[in-house]
């Protein structure tokens, strides 16, 4: 997957934005946006609402035009897509905006068809989607009736349907229950898998986890971007080790050894020590432990949760932490990585 | 061929939203029946007599019962009382008890037979324009009856004066000196129409402009409301094929709304439809597509679901007055007659009524101009959609 996504860095960026801007009446929603996508990668936009977001997706899917700055989506300004662009790109917006009264499948068959699709590719491509999505046993029932979680489906079947090389989803997983939220994050893999490019934008930090690149956002401008194990260690400043020793230890000791920063007592047996890279730090760890009287009985990186790493970079960037930044997904709490 | 794709599936999507609301049908297509059901079975076309009195002077040569006044020829006029008293009249005129009151003068013979001419005074407590014309010409009518009986009456009381009209006069009878000439009404039209069948044809234009433009206008403004405007911003549809599915859509629902009212309307309200039936669909698809472009205008203008009905409306109410369904446009300024004739329905109303009732089209300027009406507002429509489509 890593391999997969460097590989595709090397080439052209699908979507590339230079100090894009927009302005309402005044009010500056989103400023100075630099922002480059790889071919094949999946760039998650995370903030809290109100950041800039939606401002930012519907830059460049054309239906907002920006104040100042330069788009480029797929080689083309979204001022003027050409047909062709349009067609490939797959769009789900925030709220639903489908059609009540016609059925999950018509809904779906209708997007395709707009998309170009004729009629034996959009029979087979609607029912794929909606089997993918779970939604084929309520083909035939009207949108309307169907439940908040279905309709959310429903909406990305339809970005889906006619297989776009672009996917700009606008949190699709808001609303959703965490069964769902997995397999909506596992076709999005798997289409990443098959090249597809995918923009999400999200307020659950945590699943900052699942895509290639995080773009942090608030008060409408990036405040960082990067791999989410590059932001775990740039809003860290490195990697933090938990080291339990087999008796009483004084990790005051440790303060000097080069390479250990901001050693920490945390208890009688157990210190913590913020270093550059957790793997290369286990051995001499071992030994100046040893030399400081001491025996690891373990020792083990600590993964900060992705709460407590926008927090930092959000902080870092000189706001605060809005309430909704530290949402997170009920299925992904654990960030701690197991006992090396 | 994706592009006829599309707009099919617009107009698929468009007739199927519709017929998913059952309420929404019914009103659609027993809605402009029941109307015109309920103005068939309900209006008589006929206006209620104006309940009059007569004030009659003390020592007046003319009858004081006031079923004499039933043999006049004033139609439309029920004298109910006959009395001297003028001020007990103008209070039952003012607590709107009756209609009119009308004061016949005391020496009306005597003024005639020395050749001068009595004021008649007709009073009336009366705000609607259109009912105060109604009484005024009402009135008059009964004054030429009442003028014609003084006559009678005068040429009957008095040989010698009748001698003095006319050598042969007196061999005359006093009927036809007070009335020497008859009215004879003669109609060209090929029918003399029931007011149901002459009102039933202008509802049945009224009502299909409404119900396209409301429609219509709904339609995409509740699109744009839901965000659904922004999956045609993204997708590849232009605005020309969103107009064109549009219009096709809500073209055949009212196409098969007109046909069931047209049916019912000729076959249980009976009115006559005298003209070929091709150039009777040719007028309502011509009617139907200025009407549709105007609920697009509309639709575009219209920021909430709110405004475009209000607008919605307002054409209702501009077409009841402008439109000659109820006034006829001759009678107004030409100004506002210029602005009547930029309505769909006016056009539709006059070519509908001429087909249905005469058989032919007395004007036809008017098809054509139907035809550039809904041209100008399509293209506009077309133009105003496309500038939506565009980035914000």
């Amino acid at each position: 997957m890593v391999a997969s996504a460097a590989n595709a860095r090397s080439a052209q960026p699908v979507v590339r934005t230079s100090d894009l801007t927009r302005s309402f009446n005044g009010f500056t929603a989103v400023s100075g946006i630099d922002l480059e996508v790889a071919p094949g990668t999946i760039l998650g936009v995370v903030g809290p609402s109100g950041s800039g977001k939606t401002t930012t997706i519907r830059m460049l899917t054309g239906s907002l035009a920006p104040t100042r700055g330069e788009i480029s989506v797929l080689g083309e300004s979204p001022r003027s897509f050409s047909g062709r662009t349009r067609a490939q790109i797959g769009y789900m917006p925030q709220q639903f905006i489908l059609y009540p009264d016609l059925t999950a499948r018509e809904n779906v068959d209708f997007v395709a068809t707009l998309y170009g699709l004729l009629l034996f590719k959009r029979r087979r491509r609607s029912r794929q989607v909606l089997e993918l999505l779970g939604l084929w046993p309520v083909a035939n029932r009207q949108a309307g009736k169907l439940s908040g979680g279905e309709r959310r489906r429903l909406e990305l079947a339809c970005a889906l349907v006619h297989e776009p090389r672009l996917l700009i989803l606008d949190e699709p997983t808001a609303g959703v229950d965490p069964m769902l939220r997995r397999t909506i994050w596992d076709e999005i893999h798997r289409l990443r898998d098959t090249g597809v490019t995918a923009i999400i934008t999200t307020q659950y930090v945590t699943e900052a986890e699942e895509v290639d690149q995080v773009a942090v956002i608030a008060g409408g401008r990036v405040i960082a971007h990067d791999s989410p194990a590059g932001l775990r260690r740039s809003a860290m400043g490195g990697e933090i080790v938990e080291v339990e020793t087999t008796g009483t230890f004084d990790a005051s000791a440790l303060a000097d050894v080069p390479g250990f920063r901001n050693v920490r007592q945390t208890g009688l047996r157990t210190f913590e020590v913020l270093v550059d890279d957790a793997g290369e730090a286990s051995a001499a760890m071992a030994e100046s432990v040893l030399r400081a009287g001491g025996e690891i009985a373990s020792v083990r990186e600590l993964q900060p949760t992705f709460e407590e790493i926008f927090a930092a970079i959000v902080e870092q960037g000189g706001a605060g932490v809005p309430e909704d930044l530290s949402a997170t997904a009920p299925a992904a709490r654990s960030q701690e990585a197991g006992t090396r | 061929m994706k592009s006829l794709y599309r707009v099919m599936a617009l107009v698929g999507k468009e007739i199927v939203e519709v017929l998913r609301r059952p309420g929404a049908v019914i009103s659609l297509v027993l809605g402009p029946f029941l109307i015109l059901a309920i103005f068939g079975f309900g209006y008589h076309g006929y206006r209620r007599d104006l309940q009059t009195i007569v004030v009659l002077p003390v020592g007046a040569n003319l009858a004081t019962d006031p079923q004499e006044y039933d043999s006049l020829d004033a139609t439309g006029i029920r004298v109910i009382s006959v009395t001297a008293d003028r001020t007990a009249a103008e209070a039952q005129l003012q607590s709107e008890a009756v209609d009119l009151v009308v004061v016949i003068p005391a020496n009306a013979v005597q003024a005639l037979e020395q050749g001068q001419q009595a004021d008649l005074t007709i009073e009336m407590n009366q705000v609607d324009p259109v009912q105060a014309n109604y009484a005024t010409f009402m009135a008059q009518t009964l004054m030429a009856d009442v003028n014609r009986e003084i006559y009678r009456r005068g040429a009957e009381a008095g040989q010698a004066y009748a001698v003095q009209i006319g050598g042969q006069a007196a061999k005359i009878p006093a009927d036809v000196i007070a009335s020497p000439t008859v009215a004879k009404v003669v109609n060209f039209a090929p029918i003399s129409p029931a007011i149901v069948a002459f009102f039933g044809v202008a509802a049945l234009a009224l009502v299909l402009q409404h119900m396209a433009v409301t429609l219509l206008a709904l339609s995409i403004v509740r699109e744009r409301t839901s965000g659904a405007m922004d999956l045609f911003r993204i997708a590849p549809i232009r605005a020309t094929e969103l107009v064109i599915g549009k219009v096709i859509a809500f073209g055949l629902l009212g196409g098969a709304i007109a046909a069931i009212s047209v049916a019912l309307l000729v076959g249980l309200l009976g009115v006559p439809m005298l003209g070929p039936p091709i150039l009777i669909a040719v007028t309502i698809a011509l009617l139907l597509g200025a009407s549709l472009g105007l609920g697009l205008v509309i639709s575009i203008i219209s920021d909430s679901e709110r405004q475009a009905v209000q607008l919605s409306l307002l054409t209702l109410l501009a077409s009841m007055f402008f439109s000659g369904f109820v006034l006829r446009i001759d009678e107004f300024e030409a100004p506002v007659q210029a602005a009547a004739y930029l309505l769909p329905v006016t056009h539709g109303i006059r070519l509908l009524q001429d087909l249905f009732l005469r058989g032919s089209i007395e004007h036809p300027w008017q098809l054509g101009a139907l035809t550039i009406i809904a041209a100008v507002l399509l293209a506009a429509s077309w133009i105003l959609l496309r500038r939506e489509m565009r980035p914000a």
